[in-house]
């Protein structure tokens, strides 16, 4: 971050100078004589200077072309123009007669200049003026909505939020077509003066939350902010927890359905992940393909979900507790077979899983990270290097192998990656946990584990509810998922006092 | 305040990793640490016992280890004066320690047995590791140890063979039925009963069955098989029932669960039943002062094999038959009763406790002289006997066969 630059930039909170060449320069120095900056000068009748500064790449050149620099120096043409006279406002002539483009304000000092420069506006100078004019046709280079890459369905909408926030709050209420739907911006980034969206559905989503979302949201004092991560971590109700307690997605049907639970959808510019607030422990667990297809196979699959958190969260913990420690749990032609296997296997059965889990880790994160033509290799050395050789030398046991591989399947059944990470770091430490004290240190991992979740909150709405809290009524959406006709309700704990969604279908 | 804080969080990582570390995880033991007993013989040794144990070799047996033609089972034995002892000191000659948390069956020599078994298996009941639910059997006519080393085909644990055969046996024919170490603790302090215990053979020559040839041949040299029922009178071994009486005590303690039985037809040639279900009940009541023992028998079974000319078809056949097998169940009970009764004079059926549990208190008369009055008791059959079905066929093509 060039922080130099910041106090350059607050200095030059003074107004416009009359001058359009003095102005001009001042530009000039402030942004260090950029390569990108456009100055185009003209003259107007009546030897009227003007300049139009803009940033290449930022506007559209030929709408640049086509509403401004065009119908000015069309006036050059006319026998007579009124703002050549003395005594008129040649800058409002401009705005209101001459110029075609839409967005045009005003502006009075440097800073608001800066501002509007920066973020893809042209500036009209114009000598003798204490004002400039902002005209807004900002443009660029964009990546145009594709399919979720993170969150993907078999069935249900196929689109993804992008990098610009005008299309993802466009993509939202695309959505949800209703006066109701509200958007609050902001600049959140000293630097790089960010612009973040808060959106909700005025009178479902809670006063309190929408007021103490703003007021987290205004008290981040920091000079960049690049991605919604950034904010996460200042909003989160608490830091020292491995869960998430900020939803985010990249599906626009997903955040619409949270808006519409009476949650508030944070966005911030340039990344295509949306945070949602307030975020629960279940709602980590649902797809958007569950309210897609039928509702019995979308209870099936919650079900099967939360079967894969606890496998993915135990599955190696439970094979170190029950081979170190408690031989007699297993059937004995298992244990005979698992006993023949670890013949001549030189580590103990905690460190061999901490290899495997470990192997599995790197090759995880170099398959994200890899140049993608170089991905296939990745799988090839991972199948040979965790699968067959590791068990034919004789460093692992073949069962390790399978129980590695379960438990790495498992934990991408988890829809939601915040979800995931957290139940790959707990892994380790209930390994840990199995590895000393056997299946009393997973009973004791796992109490921990439960009075932890329980003591969170997620902008005020317990984390774990409506499990604890327990609620009868919201079950219907948490490890079942019932018929939409019969989802009458909102959840209570977020839209408290307007929890009615639907009326009895008529028949 | 940061550094506080962060200080406070080191000394929290100490502890806890302390906590992991230093409990050096005292009772962890690897897999490849075991030796897997399955199975255990305990026999009489001048001032003590010989344990002898049958540890799985793990590779021999497993699915995916190739045969390399060396014994699945070991065999390691010490004796000492006391069982815990002997078994420790099998670390002498074996390289791991012995793990009993899966042991299948344990195996008393008969010499034991008539001594008195009850303190040679308090550890058994006691030791947090093995599991109470293994059989317990009575090596007869020979040692428990040489039964152990008898190597046996299809099953390659001898031990486990053991165990299977007693768990398929138990399900489909009556002479047998198992006992576990909890069983057999029960019948012990049970009032009123005495234990009962499966004995086990050994057919064959014990010589080459101890080596690895037995299992290569098609019909092995040597044989382990379980036979009749031994009679305790407290935890002394006194004497055997045979197959007939075996069958008999089964049904009266209600362990028949399938079995195949026969009688004669009227003119020749046999009837054969398969008994599909079969339940019993007993009460106790007093009559005229003398103990009575009302047996209540409820069995369901088919016709499974017919020898003779009779016609299935018709109902009064079939009620004949039904009472035959009625009869013929009686005689078995009659049997066992009148062994119990008469030649052992131990209440091996639980008479005793039938009483017991009816009339406490005329059990409290006759507990001290129970050996006397066992043989007055009355038992009275109440047998109804079902046949169901014929199988897939009516009338046998025995009885119509032509020239």
């Amino acid at each position: 971050m060039p922080s130099a630059q910041t106090a350059k930039v607050t200095a030059a909170a003074d107004p416009i100078d009359p001058a359009a060449s003095r102005n001009l320069d001042a530009i000039r120095t402030a942004l260090g004589g950029s390569q990108d900056l456009i100055a185009k000068e003209m003259t107007l009748p009546g030897d009227l200077r003007t300049a139009l500064v803009y940033i290449d790449g930022l506007s559209d050149n030929r709408l640049i072309h086509s509403t401004i620099v065009e119908p000015m120096q069309r006036l050059k043409q006319l026998p007579e123009w009124p703002g050549a006279a003395p005594g008129t406002d040649p800058l409002k002539l401009l705005r209101e007669d001459v110029l075609s483009a839409g967005d045009i304000r005003p502006l009075s000092d440097m800073q608001n200049l800066y501002d509007g420069l920066l973020s893809g506006n042209v500036i009209l100078l114009l000598d003798g003026c204490r004002e400039a004019l902002r005209i807004g046709i900002p443009y660029w280079e964009d990546r145009s909505v594709s399919e979720p890459i993170s969150q993907p369905v078999i069935r249900g909408p196929m689109e993804a939020f992008t990098e610009n926030i005008r299309t993802n709050t466009a993509l939202i209420r695309r959505k949800i077509k209703d006066p109701r739907l509200w958007l609050e911006s902001m600049q959140i980034g000293t630097v790089t003066k960010t612009n973040v969206g808060i959106m909700y559905v005025q009178g479902l989503a809670p006063d309190k939350v929408t007021a103490e979302v703003r007021r987290r949201l205004s008290a981040i004092r920091i000079d960049g902010v690049l991605e919604g991560g950034n904010i996460e971590e200042f909003i989160q109700d608490r830091t020292q927890t491995p869960f998430a307690t900020v939803f985010n997605s990249e599906r626009p049907d997903a955040i619409a359905a949270g808006l519409l639970e009476g949650r508030v959808a944070i966005l911030v510019d340039g990344t295509p992940f949306v945070l949602l607030v307030p975020a629960l422990f279940t709602q980590f667990f649902q797809s958007a393909e569950d309210y897609a297809q039928r509702a019995d196979i979308g209870s099936l699959l919650r079900i099967l979900r939360f079967l894969c958190l606890f496998i993915a969260l135990l599955a190696p913990a439970f094979y170190v507790a029950i081979t170190t420690f408690h031989q007699e749990m297993l059937p004995t032609s298992l244990l005979i077979n698992l006993a023949a296997q670890r013949e001549g296997v030189p580590f103990p059965a905690f460190i061999e899983a901490l290899m495997m889990e470990i192997t599995y880790e790197i090759l995880r994160e170099a398959g994200v990270r890899m140049p993608r033509p170089v991905g296939q290799a990745i799988s090839i050395v991972g199948t040979l290097v965790i699968g067959q050789a590791a068990v034919e030398a004789g460093i692992v046991s073949a069962a390790m192998v399978i129980i590695v591989s379960i438990t790495a399947i498992s934990s991408f059944v988890i829809p939601n990656v915040s979800m995931s990470i957290s139940v790959r770091m707990i892994r380790f430490l209930l390994m840990g946990l199995a590895a000393s004290f056997g299946l009393y240190g997973i009973m004791i991992g796992i109490l921990t584990l439960v009075l932890h979740l329980c003591s969170l909150h997620s902008f005020g709405v317990p984390y774990m509810s409506p499990i604890a809290p327990f609620e009868l009524d919201e079950q219907k959406d948490t490890l079942f998922r019932i018929a939409m006709p019969r989802m009458r309700g909102r959840p209570r704990a977020l839209a408290p006092g307007n929890v009615k969604r639907q009326r009895r279908a008529k028949r | 305040m940061v550094m506080k804080r962060i200080v406070i969080l080191l000394l929290a990582i100490c502890a806890a990793s302390s906590a992991l570390l230093l409990s050096g995880c005292w009772n962890r033991r690897e897999l490849n640490d075991l030796g897997i007993m399955m199975g255990t013989a305990i026999d009489k040794e001048a001032g003590g016992y010989r344990v002898s144990a049958q540890v799985v070799d793990p590779a021999e047996v497993a699915v995916k280890g190739a045969a390399s033609g060396r014994s699945p089972v070991t065999m390691y034995t010490a004796t000492g004066p006391t069982v815990f002892e002997a078994i420790r000191k099998m670390t002498e000659t074996s390289p791991r320690k012995i793990y009993a948390g899966h042991i299948r069956v344990l195996i008393l020599g008969e010499a034991l047995a008539r001594e008195g078994i009850a303190q040679a298996l308090d550890l058994l009941s006691r030791d947090s590791e093995p599991r109470t639910d293994f059989y317990l059997m009575v090596a007869r006519g020979t040692t428990a140890q040489n039964v152990l080393k008898i190597l046996t085909p299809l099953e390659k644990i001898p031990a486990n063979k053991l165990f299977f055969s007693l768990n398929a046996s138990n399900e489909v024919w009556a002479p047998t039925t198992t006992f576990t170490m909890d069983d057999f603790v029960n019948q012990l302090v049970t009032e009123g009963e005495n234990p009962v215990l499966t004995g086990v053979q050994l057919v064959g020559n014990q010589r080459q069955g101890e080596s690895n040839r037995n299992v290569q041949e098609v019909e092995p040299s040597a044989h382990l098989v379980v036979r009749g029922l031994a009679l305790f009178r407290r935890d002394k071994l006194v004497g055997w029932l045979n197959e007939e009486e075996s069958i008999g005590y089964n049904i009266l303690m209600n362990h028949v669960k399938s079995t195949v039985g026969h009688v004669a037809c009227p003119d020749g040639g046999k009837v054969v039943t398969e008994v599909l279900r079969n339940r019993t009940k007993r009460k106790a009541r007093l009559a005229n002062g003398r103990p009575v023992i009302d047996v209540h028998v409820t069995t369901v079974a088919d016709v499974a094999e017919v020898e003779c000319k009779i016609d299935l078809n018709n109902p009064a056949m079939i009620r004949q038959l039904e009472r035959q097998f009625a009869q013929e169940a009686q005689r078995l009970m009659d049997t066992t009763v009148d062994a119990v009764q008469h030649r052992f004079r131990v209440d091996a059926l639980g008479f005793g406790h039938a009483i017991y549990m009816a009339h406490p208190r005329v059990w409290k008369k006759w507990r001290g002289d129970w050996q006397n009055v066992l043989p007055l008791v009355q038992v009275r059959y109440h047998i109804h006997f079902h046949l169901r079905r014929t199988a897939t066929v009516n009338n046998s093509f025995v009885g119509q066969t032509k020239e």
